[in-house]
């Protein structure tokens, strides 16, 4: 019972990282990223990824204030959280966040705050669309391990 | 070795020094570059997880900040304690590049800068402020495992200036090759005072560690002078106003200006000038320089504008005298063959070319090539015997460039390269003028190998093969492999992947052979290797077009040196063969399937180290295999979006315009 149950999920989350992956959701740098968990950090794409979460919600919650004050013109400020929301998307392999966050920089090196705005809209649009997904593969692994056996769920809790 | 030894071991030991400052004992000398001491700076915490975990991984010590004051603070209290720093570009607090020069000027740390902007525009700003590399986020970790080099040739560059004291002749050598790439990938951007800059900064950092090593070894380093652009441009104008010649560093500083410039400084700075043109002088920028040179006649030409110019010039010319070429380019890649024009003749050049510009009306629409041409007329009077023999070569070279560089200078040819353009054209030019060295060189041993080069570009329509030069380019080529992760040689090659093709020997007589031998010099870029020998029509002149690219690159004499230059234009020429008119698919077919022309021996005899095993496999081997076709033609249409996006950067050069 208990290894069927591992199967499917394991299945499940081969599926769910291909649809991911084909959708162009994520890229090649997440398969990095995995490769960097090990042994001894186990935990290490789930830290990882919601240490990107937290980041890039205060940097949407930025940009937000930014376009939404109506004097706004610091299209260089904004230039510099895109850069930054660029730069981690890319590093953990969020591929259409990362393309939307070229889109809206270019609107925004053109000053044009129309463009900003309709970018802003789809950026957190495919922002909550990938960490829905990533956050159902994340359960699905909890499950699987848990399904696994009952030791490694506590191990793996402890260390972090 | 000795050299790279000691800087091991000093790093080894500075390694126990921090150790030390930790207060706990580490041992890392022998398994350099395990132990490199790192630290990473960048307020994403995101990437800085990513990047210690990819760096603890690579088995480096790594200290992380996401502040750029905070890391500055640690550095300056721990001096000697750390490597490498690796530092983001948009900081909060602090910019990156603020942080790089600082780091330049009081401590002298290698310093790799990062960003998610990848964009031209923003590589060059990091060159520009003197960062060992720009690595564009996402970060694999293989580009963190490489970069100990840094950290190795900043080390060992110093070492050796206090070694050879004055020459610096290895070290400008190797920063050469470099350098005349950055300039070329650099050239499209039409930064002229940059261009320079970039090169005086390059130049300067060797050259300023030598003269502080051998003027005051005892004396604690001085902070460099940071000659940044617009300080450069001052110094320029001083320098056009004065004249090249009446150019001493006490005028220079008058007219300059600046506070707290000292003469010294001026002077070094001049002396690395200096140097500078006269490698510029050598890389078809002579109508700029002799109009310097006749400064006072008009000075509307300034130096400055070199960068912008070249591009312009080189668009317009379509031919470009291999004397002046072959007798400047002698001082470049000065092997004292004895016949090459040395350093000392420099001057003399100069001279030579000083005196007859007066006569010519320098006007700014005014061809370049046609400058050229008064000016190397004159001077090739005086050259000595060497030249001439490349003057007997010259008709066929001279033809040759026209076509080649008719075909790339429209640009329209080479679809969406625009940007590019320039850059392959001085490359080109660059090419041209080693391929011209290298005919010299092997005029006065064989003479009838340079012959035989020089019609195979003309009969042959892919022509570009024979102008290339006979440069390995490990590091650019090796740069492309790491970029073409999908084109697999090791499936056919059975010999060693690093072997430089080296085509030391052009194969006598034969003019296809000649053409064949070029091809098997293609070997040497791995992005190129995609064209394989293939019957099918289309991928053929893919391949012909590689071919005559690595063919190029393998001409007797010259050294690994002029390798990443070369690669880079290899990467570059491929494109633009492959969009041009190379489409002599019999060129590739006879070579393959007329096995009679070639001699196999040749083949054997030309590929000492052949990096594209590949291809050596197939022309050496009776026919064309069939089976790595299919390997090769998938490979070849990967190859061609590979190459669009290599940047002439071999290792620091080749990085500035990596992907």
């Amino acid at each position: 019972m208990l290894g069927w149950g591992v199967d499917r999920l394991r299945a499940d989350m081969s599926r769910l990282l291909a649809i991911l992956f084909h959708q162009g959701v994520l890229d090649e740098q997440f398969l990095q990223l995995q490769q960097l968990q090990d042994e001894s950090s186990p935990n290490f794409v789930s830290e990882v990824v919601n240490i990107y979460f937290h980041e890039s919600e205060k940097l949407l919650r930025n940009l937000r204030g930014l376009l939404l004050d109506r004097e706004f013109s610091d299209y260089k400020k904004m230039g510099i959280h895109l850069n930054q929301f660029m730069g981690s998307s890319s590093s953990i392999g969020a591929n259409r966040v990362r393309n939307v966050c070229v889109a809206f920089r270019a609107a925004s090196e053109q000053n044009n705050r129309a463009g900003c705005l309709r970018a802003l809209e789809l950026l957190e649009h495919e922002y909550c669309y990938l960490k829905n997904k990533l956050h159902e593969l994340f359960q699905m692994e909890q499950q699987r391990v848990l399904a696994a056996g009952a030791r490694y769920p506590l191990q793996q809790q402890q260390q972090h | 070795m000795a050299a790279m030894q000691r800087v091991a071991s000093s790093l080894g030991t500075s390694a126990s020094t921090y150790g030390s400052c930790k207060g706990a004992g580490v041992k890392v000398s022998d398994q350099f570059p395990a132990g490199l001491r790192v630290l990473v700076v960048d307020d994403d915490i995101t990437c800085l997880r990513l990047l210690e975990k990819m760096l603890r991984r690579c088995l480096y010590h790594v200290t992380t900040c996401s502040q750029a004051t905070a890391a500055l603070k640690l550095l300056r209290e721990r001096k000697g304690c750390f490597d490498v720093v690796l530092s983001d570009v948009h900081m909060p607090d602090m910019d990156g590049f603020k942080l790089l020069e600082l780091l330049g000027l009081e401590m002298d740390l290698p310093v790799i800068m990062m960003s998610a902007d990848g964009r031209t525009s923003a590589v060059m700003r990091g060159i520009i402020h003197g960062a060992c590399d720009y690595l564009i986020k996402p970060i694999r970790e293989e580009e963190l495992k490489n970069i100990w080099q840094h950290v190795i040739r900043k080390k060992w560059h110093d070492s050796k200036e206090q070694e050879h004291s004055g020459s610096f002749e290895d070290n400008d050598w190797h920063k050469q090759g470099n350098d005349d790439a950055e300039i070329a990938s650099s050239v499209h951007e039409g930064a002229e005072g940059v261009l320079k800059d970039q090169k005086k900064r390059s130049i300067a950092k060797e050259e300023d560690d030598a003269e502080l090593e051998n003027d005051d070894p005892s004396a604690s380093k001085k902070p460099r002078v940071v000659w940044s652009v617009e300080l450069h441009q001052q110094f320029v104008s001083a320098v056009n106003h004065l004249g090249i010649d009446k150019a001493v560093p006490k005028r220079i500083l008058e007219l300059m200006n600046v506070p707290g410039l000292t003469r010294e400084n001026v002077a070094s700075h001049l002396q690395k000038f200096r140097l500078y043109l006269k490698r510029l002088s050598g890389v078809a920028q002579q109508g700029g320089i002799s109009n310097t040179l006749c400064g006072p006649l008009d000075s509307n030409v300034k130096l400055n504008p070199l960068g912008r110019y070249d591009i312009q010039v080189l668009a317009a010319s379509s031919q470009i005298p291999p004397q002046t070429l072959a007798a400047l380019h002698a001082e470049l890649f000065g092997h004292p063959a004895g016949s090459m024009v040395t350093t000392v003749d420099q001057p003399a050049l100069l001279q030579a070319s000083m005196q007859r510009p007066k006569c010519i009306p320098v006007e700014p629409g005014m061809a370049f090539g046609q400058r050229l041409v008064k000016c190397q007329t004159n001077m090739s009077k005086r050259f000595p015997q060497n030249v001439v023999s490349a003057e007997e070569v010259a008709p066929g070279f001279v033809a040759w460039p026209s076509n080649s560089i008719g075909t790339v200078g429209p640009g329209s040819n080479l679809g969406g390269m625009s940007s590019q353009n320039s850059n392959m054209l001085m490359d080109l030019l660059q090419q041209q003028s080693q391929q011209q060295q290298s005919q010299q060189l092997s005029s006065l041993p064989e003479p009838s190998r340079v012959i035989n080069v020089q019609p195979s570009c003309l009969v042959v329509p892919s022509q570009t093969s024979a102008t290339f030069q006979a440069g390995n380019s490990p590091a650019s080529v090796n740069q492309n492999y790491s970029r073409s992760p999908m084109i697999d040689y090791s499936l056919l090659s059975p010999q060693s992947n690093n072997s430089s093709l080296n085509i030391g020997q052009v194969s006598n007589g034969d003019l296809k052979t000649t053409g064949v031998s070029g091809y098997s010099g293609l070997g040497s870029i791995s992005s190129l290797s995609s064209c394989s020998v293939n019957p099918d029509n289309s991928s053929q002149q893919v391949q012909s077009s590689t071919m005559t690219i690595r063919a190029a690159r393998q001409l007797p004499g010259l050294g690994p040196d002029i390798s990443n230059f070369q690669g880079s234009y290899g990467a570059k020429s491929s494109e633009v063969l492959d969009q041009g008119p190379l489409r002599n698919l019999g060129f590739v077919g006879k070579c393959t399937s007329i096995p009679g022309r070639l001699a196999v021996d040749e083949f054997e005899s030309m590929m000492s180290n052949l990096e594209h095993e590949k291809f050596y496999m197939e022309m050496n081997g009776n026919k064309v295999k069939q089976e790595p076709n299919v390997e090769f033609t998938d490979n070849t249409r990967a190859g061609i979006p590979i190459l669009s996006q290599l940047p002439p950067t071999s290792s620091d050069l080749m990085s500035v315009f990596t992907e």
